[in-house]
């Protein structure tokens, strides 16, 4: 199948998607939560004020012309102003979204780097004391937990001995560099763990076949096994893992911004979060469903890439 | 091998640029601020929270502002020429403007230069106050006090344009120079609210200009300029440099004289060249930030106390070391447990009584605040008139003995007769603890409790349908005046008003209803002080505490109170800069 195709099909299942998705948002934000009025109106709210405001924000209409509100804003991606803030979301998202991926991508991509080449190295060296030791440093890494490791790098590397910045963030580059380097080593420390579990079983998956013997039969290097033949073979698994983390790295890391001052959209969608700002929610719900449908088309494209055998259908 | 090693060099670099953490810079007035929360955006209209409204009063100003060295809180003109003139009825405010006051520079205006402030410009920020299209958050200070004001408002509600031009009885200005407000009828509280951020002057040429992005393009006549707001995590604030000539008081109450707060009496404000404000939302990071040197002044985090504070209650020597000083003051708010007065089972005063007394207030004072906060014997917190010195509630607890004994006079011996009481709370830790702690008090004399914990508009509404049988909850002050309190109390603002417990007691509402249209005079604080003894001794809440601010700063931040309205605080503080080069060195 001609692969334009493929995509514009596959793209166009986004639509049942989104308006599923949409659908899921009606349902939590105008049936299940609490009225955001008292939210935003704050302890002097009269039920009069109250009703203007419903009436100012729609939400005195029937339900399914405010469900056909949120089709819209899918579709269009207009998704107005947030409530709480009165920005208009599209910008919110707009200025959030840079320091979010300065810290995420290179942190994504080094963490990466850094767990694929670890897991070639313990899984050619299988059994042995180094493989040993990795796996149980990954057990380790896992089991502490995130908010410990934070707490730490602050408290020890930035403020004692005054290695990095505590907190905060400058716009532009390389202004930004100090203020991601802690939370982008946090950040690859936290991903080691599981990355490296994951990497050395899919790559050792690949070791114990026959066309790796074929391979080392023939003569071929150690080096050339590893990388021309096992590690090729082993990046579907891989392609499906990484790719499909991409869309919430734009989402930005909670907790991460929220201890480093980054002002990303990770601080945006919790407070968003925490002042029932449904606008915001929504944009942001809306903007993750699309970026995972996209990605997960990537990912498709990029198997005939790696692999000659897969064909798309 | 090359790669290799430009790789590593690459690493070196970075790692090179990360070491390069900034220091603290003392060659400029750099006032460096933390605040915990989000900034919503710089329109005085929806600025009701206290990190909204302390940005906005650095850029905007009111007709009227509290004194920066007088306690109690005490009005003086800002904007205002002088105090209004007030008619003899109390309905009638009339205000001279100051003349030659300047908005701030912006594009808005002819030529790019901040044009005159007059009196039309506060009819029009009022009215924008008042705008049903703009649902601002401030409503509810004017709701109902200004003659016409609510009949304008309803009746463009329904209709697709707000005419601004169409005259309000109430609100007018009379002249370029002068302002007259008009009551619906007599309330001694209304200039509060021209103190308050919401009410401040902003100019009809920039919202016209930016629409809905005026939130984000200040222009103000205030101290500080900010030219255009930012969704960020630091907002930078320079130094208005057309402001009015306005000067540090020269007055003090005795307890700042003797504190020093004078020095910079009589100079030019604002005293500093720039305001950093940082948004720092965890704990940790604002307190290694502060121990940097990095902000200036910081609450201190809940779990970071006892490394501050000593068990006697003073600032522990590594901090005085360095330069740290503490500040304890008290702050205008009551935190309580409600009963649901639609309820008959609480029409039981003796139950009340009962279900006080057994509340151990300074177990949980220790347990929840540190052992900082003043247990509350009745609703009007100190530091206002109204609040009776040395008096101690009958009911207060703990007296687990008497509180049997009330209960058996309430009819129900050792709980027995009574349904599990519901106690609602906000979903938050701290609240849940606070509930669970007053389920362990209640069954010392055999009342059952059930914690209910709810988001906090589930809980709101709630306590405004009445479904609710107790709650907890708190109330921080809008305005120092003991009625901001009462009023939680008085018949006819019962739920969807804001007297949320419902409780209605006919003397109380007579008092309150005298007391409600009289100056600040001492017959007023007599009848105040007579409420809050109703307050106290009928129970209509479990009182919990008036908690207390303990704020450090740094020894070279100078002229800094921890007050409760403080919104334009930041122009009247300075920073030694000689002091901070020392100090700075030894953190």
């Amino acid at each position: 199948m001609n692969l334009y195709i493929y995509v514009i099909r596959r793209l166009l299942y986004v639509i049942p998607v989104l308006l599923g998705v949409c659908l899921i948002i009606f349902i939590l934000f105008n049936v299940v939560s609490p009225d955001p009025t008292f939210m935003m109106l704050g302890k002097h709210a009269s039920l009069k004020q109250m009703e203007e405001l419903r009436r100012e924000l729609g939400l005195d209409r029937h339900w399914f012309l405010q469900y056909l509100d949120i089709v819209k804003s899918a579709f269009t991606m207009d998704f107005g102003r947030s409530w709480s803030t009165k920005q208009d979301i599209l910008e919110m998202i707009k200025i959030g979204s840079i320091p979010s991926l300065t810290l995420s991508v290179p942190a994504f991509v080094l963490s990466t780097i850094i767990s694929i080449s670890i897991s070639l190295l313990v899984a050619f060296y299988r059994g042995s004391g180094l493989d040993k030791f990795v796996v149980f440093l990954c057990v380790f890494l896992m089991s502490v937990s995130s908010l410990a490791y934070i707490l730490f790098g602050q408290k020890i590397l930035a403020f004692d001995f005054g290695l990095f910045e505590i907190s905060g963030y400058e716009p532009g580059f390389p202004y930004f560099i100090p203020f991601i380097m802690l939370p982008m080593i946090i950040w690859i420390i936290l991903g080691l763990g599981p990355d490296v579990r994951f990497y050395r079983t899919v790559i050792l998956d690949e070791v114990y076949q026959d066309y790796v013997r074929t391979a080392r039969s023939k003569g071929l290097t150690e080096r050339a096994v590893l990388f021309k033949h096992i590690l090729k073979n082993a990046m579907i698994p891989i392609i499906t893992y990484v790719i499909i983390r991409i869309p919430f790295l734009i989402l930005g890391a909670l907790l991460l911004e929220s201890f480093f001052g980054i002002p990303g959209l990770g601080g945006i969608t919790l407070n968003a979060i925490n002042s029932s700002d449904f606008p915001v929610i929504r944009a942001m719900t809306i903007l993750s469903a699309v970026a995972y449908i996209i990605f997960s088309v990537l990912t498709d494209i990029l198997y005939t890439v790696v692999d000659p055998r897969v064909r798309l259908k | 091998m090359k790669s290799i090693l430009n790789a590593a060099l690459l690493i070196l670099i970075i790692i090179n640029m990360a070491s390069c953490t900034k220091k603290v810079d003392t060659s400029e007035k750099v006032l460096n601020l933390a605040v915990r929360s989000k900034v919503k955006g710089m329109d005085p209209i929806y600025a009701n929270d206290m990190y909204s409204s302390n940005e906005v009063a650095r850029v905007y100003e009111g007709l009227l502002e509290y004194h920066y060295l007088t306690r109690p809180y005490t009005l003086v003109p800002n904007l205002a020429e002088s105090l209004p003139a007030v008619s003899k009825n109390g309905m009638v405010y009339t205000f001279k403007i100051k003349k030659g006051v300047l908005f701030h520079d912006d594009k808005a205006f002819e030529g790019g230069l901040g044009r005159e402030l007059t009196a039309e410009d506060f009819v029009y920020s009022i009215k924008r106050l008042a705008d049903p299209k703009l649902q601002s958050l401030g409503w509810w200070i004017l709701d109902g006090k200004i003659k016409g004001l609510n009949e304008w408002r309803d009746k463009y509600a329904d209709l697709p344009k707000v005419d601004y031009t169409e005259e309000v009885e109430g609100v007018k200005a009379v002249d370029k120079y002068t302002l007259q407000f008009t009551l619906e009828k007599s309330f001694p509280q209304f200039l509060y609210s021209l103190a308050m951020p919401f009410t401040f002057a902003v100019p009809k040429e920039a919202v016209d200009l930016y629409g809905k992005e005026f939130l984000n393009h200040p222009v103000g006549t205030g101290p500080f300029i900010l030219p255009m707001f930012k969704q960020s995590n630091k907002i930078v604030y320079t130094k208005n440099t057309k402001f009015r000539k306005k000067y540090y008081p020269s007055t003090a109450s005795e307890e700042f004289k003797k504190a020093g707060f004078l020095e910079d009496a009589g100079k030019e404000l604002p005293l500093v060249d720039k305001i950093v404000v940082n948004i720092i939302i965890e704990d940790q990071p604002r307190w290694l930030n502060f121990q940097k040197g990095k902000i200036e002044y910081l609450g201190i985090p809940k779990d970071n106390f006892d490394s501050a504070i000593t068990p006697s209650r003073d600032l522990s020597p590594d901090f005085i070391a360095k330069g740290i000083n503490l500040l304890v003051s008290p702050s205008l708010d009551v935190t309580y447990t409600a009963f649901n007065h639609d309820n008959k089972l609480f029409s039981n005063v003796n139950l009340r009584r009962a279900m006080s007394l057994a509340f151990d207030i300074n177990k949980a004072n220790n347990l929840f605040y540190n052992n900082n906060a003043m247990p509350a014997q009745s609703i009007v917190p100190p530091g206002i008139a109204g609040n009776i010195k040395g008096y101690v509630n009958p009911y207060r607890g703990p007296n687990v003995e008497k509180a049997k004994q009330v209960l058996v006079e309430a009819g129900y011996p050792n709980g027995e007769g009574l349904p599990e009481i519901t106690y609602d709370c906000p979903s938050s830790t701290v609240s849940r603890q606070i509930g669970e702690y007053f389920k362990k008090q209640m069954a010392q004399i055999g009342i059952t409790i059930k914690v209910v914990q709810n988001p906090w508009p589930e809980l709101q509404k709630k306590i405004l349908n009445r479904t609710v049988m107790t709650y907890g909850i708190a109330w921080g002050a809008d305005y120092p005046d003991a009625e901001n309190f009462l009023q939680l109390l008085y018949g006819p603002n019962k739920s969807p008003g804001a007297n949320g417990s419902g409780y209605n007691n006919e003397e109380f509402n007579q008092l309150y209803k005298s007391a409600s249209v009289m100056q600040d005079s001492p017959q007023r604080t007599a009848l105040y002080e007579k409420m809050n003894r109703i307050a106290a001794e009928q129970v209509p809440w479990i009182y919990g505490v008036h908690r207390q601010g303990f704020v450090l700063h740094h020894a070279w931040l100078k002229n800094y109170i921890n007050a409760d309205f403080n919104s334009g605080q930041a122009q009247y503080l300075n920073v030694d800069l000689k002091e901070k080069e020392k100090f700075i060195k030894k953190l």
